[in-house]
């Protein structure tokens, strides 16, 4: 599985040696055009870079240096800079929402307030969900909405045919679960694949996107901790229920995913909007036989669509050239045509709705048997979204819940009692509240 | 020091005004001497000591610094995950110093065999191990453990034996940990072994043996007891060494699952690094050096006492 948050792989002493070598990037301007240097990582970064070109003719007296850190360094060194007191941090970050509202919270000042460089006037111009997320307690809007994932459900046509199962019938994950127990008896394959025992990375995404269909989260918008509310219960229980029957693959260890995927052992990846372009990468000869749909819902009607990830672009609070920074951010985000660029070049699934009216989102793909794959995802958030409120703990409560999810999967243990107790564990970690 | 500045002012008000001193005398060159590594231990270790444990009195980060007394220790004692850590670690301990180190014996005594041809060569290969960069080591391990498709299962399966799923359980994958520690540092205990074996004199030896000592008589009487200090030293490091055990973990299981090989430096390296809980992180770190303080005193006094 993908995880976007893998290992750190810094440690305590190649991170004070970030520390020592930050410092230097910003220079005294004496006329001359302004640089401002945009950390990001690969291939978001060559859209990026591909559109910097066009604005750098268009605004000569700005050059726009974009930096490829990668990730997850990106993260350590952000944080080595905030810590610093912004020394040596680009003028432009690129941040998952998963760090954004950490290093708001934690490093007061560490991001501008992009409110007071204009950016209110594009509240309504991303996918819904989006906009409260980048914005802080303060009400201050510290990153501006570049990347959209929706949540997908991407399934083997030929085994559901051979199932005889009808994708478009499954409305809710309760069908879901009863297709998975023919596909299971008539192909021997299973509905979905998870890292049981979380071996070597977490494997959360799905269960957190059971979650943000109901509108939930691990914390609520105040920030109280709601990992024992109903919807998380309701969610790690259909985990429990597709477990019990036997059609969860486990997918812990070296390359596992990919050997049942190869070997047609799963039916069905629940997997968001990057995988599009990833499936056809990473299994060219399975062409043809992939179709994409949104998952179904939690309950009989509920919400089908929840946005997975997304990324933004955020400026330094330190930097010196905030107005040049914003100017780059305003050209590359929320102009169709460049942000489509972006998309071309970048692969990044751009989250401004003005720019699902080109034609690409609605083209037949050929891999997907000549279905309009993207189109699935643009439905998806023109339903849209619910908010996810990360909150600056959410590293810890990926952890707990992932010790959560390992115990019901490996153990069988009882999904209510153990995110009870999950719960306040979460709870006295953080000094957070328990929702009531 | 307090003799030496008497004896000054003694000289000072005995009136000789001295209106060249030399800036190197004999008197201060040892402390000239110890200067530079004096340097470096202010700045590389008492420093960072002092600060971590003002650290581990606050929470927060940067300008949201604030002092919280005790606080955290409190929630250190309260927090189940630093208790499941700490008996995970015991529980690596007890199993892993005493396999190692009587491995790390038995190898001593071969590679000491004045029968054993290409010497050299099979001690750099007992030594090689403790060599092995993290990382190496961590892809190294991931494919020798590898459930379907490692090395160990396979050679397991050629006996019979169901492919065991080393890093998906929590039990097989504290033995797992287990395993890469006794790889990585037997070696190394080995060849302190060596240079203790090879400083015992050869006399002791042909005495015992015109006595008629026979070959396990001489190993109790004379290896052992000669052995010693060594053995109390390796018992010593081994136990710290575990103590602060990070590496395999952290490249091997990461912790899992279920917090099953969570060891405290582990933890302490989270709530740093992943959790930005640096307060935290400081109070589990004072935690840990008390604890590690404690077992070596504890060994020194159990073993040592006689000395």
């Amino acid at each position: 599985m993908i995880n976007r948050r893998g290992v750190l792989a810094l440690t305590l002493a190649g991170t004070l040696t970030l520390a020592a070598c930050g410092g230097g990037g910003e220079k005294a301007e004496s006329g001359g055009p302004v640089k401002i240097t945009v950390w990001s990582w690969k291939p978001a970064s060559d859209g990026l870079a591909a559109v910097a070109k066009d604005f750098e003719r268009a605004n000569p007296n700005i050059k726009v240096d974009v930096q490829v850190i990668g990730n997850p360094a990106i993260w350590e060194k952000i944080t080595v800079g905030m810590a610093a007191g912004g020394k040596g941090l680009g003028d432009i970050l690129h941040i998952g929402i998963d760090y954004l509202p950490s290093y708001v919270d934690k490093f007061p000042g560490g991001l501008a307030d992009l409110n007071k460089l204009g950016a209110g006037k594009y509240k309504d111009a991303f996918a819904k969900g989006l906009w409260p997320t980048v914005t802080g307690k303060d009400g201050g809007v510290y990153a501006m909405p570049w990347e959209v994932n929706p949540i997908g459900f991407f399934y083997r046509s030929d085994l559901f045919e051979k199932a005889g199962i009808d994708a478009a019938a499954i409305r809710t994950w309760d069908d879901a679960i009863e297709a998975g127990k023919k596909l299971k008896e008539k192909t021997g394959a299973s509905l979905i694949g998870l890292n049981k025992p979380a071996a070597g990375s977490m494997d959360m995404d799905f269960y957190q996107s059971l979650l943000q269909q109901q509108g939930a989260f691990y914390f609520n918008q105040q920030g109280d901790v709601t990992l024992s509310s109903a919807p998380a219960v309701q969610a790690m229980t259909l985990i429990k229920k597709m477990n019990d029957a036997g059609i969860v693959a486990d997918t812990s260890g070296e390359g596992t995913a990919k050997k049942l995927i190869s070997s047609g052992k799963l039916a069905v990846l629940p997997w968001a909007a990057w995988a599009a372009s990833y499936i056809p990468e990473m299994r060219p000869e399975q062409k043809g036989l992939w179709r994409v749909m949104q998952p179904p819902a939690v309950t009989p009607g509920g919400k089908r669509t929840a946005i997975v990830n997304s990324t933004h672009l955020a400026i330094s609070g330190t930097s010196k050239h905030q107005a040049e920074a914003f100017k780059f951010i305003e050209y590359a985000l929320t102009k169709p045509e460049v942000i489509n660029k972006v998309f071309k070049e970048g692969g990044v699934f751009p989250a401004l709705t003005a720019a699902y009216s080109d034609p690409v989102f609605s083209a037949p793909t050929e891999y997907f048997g000549g279905q309009p794959a993207l189109k699935t995802f643009v439905d998806s958030l023109t339903e849209g979204a619910d908010a996810t409120f990360y909150s600056s703990d959410y590293a810890r409560a990926l952890k707990i819940a992932s010790d959560a999810q390992t115990q019901v999967l490996t153990k069988g243990a009882d999904p209510a009692a153990t995110l009870a107790t999950a719960a306040q564990q979460l709870a006295q970690q953080t000094g957070r509240k328990l929702a009531g | 020091m307090t003799l030496t500045m008497t004896r000054e002012a003694a000289t000072k008000g005995g009136g000789s005004p001295r209106s060249h001193r030399p800036l190197i005398t004999k008197r201060n060159i040892p402390y000239l001497l110890i200067l530079p590594a004096l340097l470096g231990f202010v700045a590389f270790k008492a420093y960072p000591i002092l600060a971590a444990l003002y650290i581990s009195l606050t929470t927060g980060a940067g300008a949201a610094r604030t002092f919280v007394g005790l606080d955290n220790y409190v929630r250190l004692v309260n927090d189940p995950l630093f208790w499941t850590a700490l008996w995970n670690t015991a529980l690596i301990l007890v199993v892993q110093v005493p396999i190692m180190l009587l491995l790390a014996l038995v190898l001593a005594l071969g590679l000491n065999s004045p029968l054993l041809r290409l010497r050299g060569l099979w001690r750099l290969g007992v030594f090689m191990p403790s060599l092995t960069g993290l990382v190496a080591y961590g892809v190294m391990f991931s494919v020798i453990l590898s459930k379907d498709s490692g090395l160990l299962n396979w050679v397991l399966g050629i006996f019979g034996v169901d492919a065991i799923d080393w890093l998906g359980s929590p039990f097989w994958a504290r033995i797992a940990i287990v395993i890469a520690l006794t790889w990585h540092y037997t070696g190394y205990n080995a060849v302190i072994y060596l240079a203790g074996l090879q400083s015992i004199p050869k006399e002791l030896y042909e005495a015992a043996m015109v006595d008629g000592a026979g070959a396990v008589r001489r190993f109790w009487s004379i290896t052992v007891p000669q052995l010693r200090p060594i053995l109390l030293l390796t018992v010593v490091l081994s136990t710290i060494g575990t103590l602060q055990l990070f590496d395999e973990p952290f490249v091997i299981t990461g912790g899992g699952p279920d917090n099953s090989t969570l060891t405290i430096s582990l933890y302490l390296y989270e709530n740093g690094f992943r959790y930005f809980d640096f307060g935290y992180a400081a109070a589990i770190a004072y935690a840990l050096t008390l604890i590690v303080a404690g077992f070596g005193l504890l060994q020194l006094k159990l073993t040592g006492g006689k000395k």
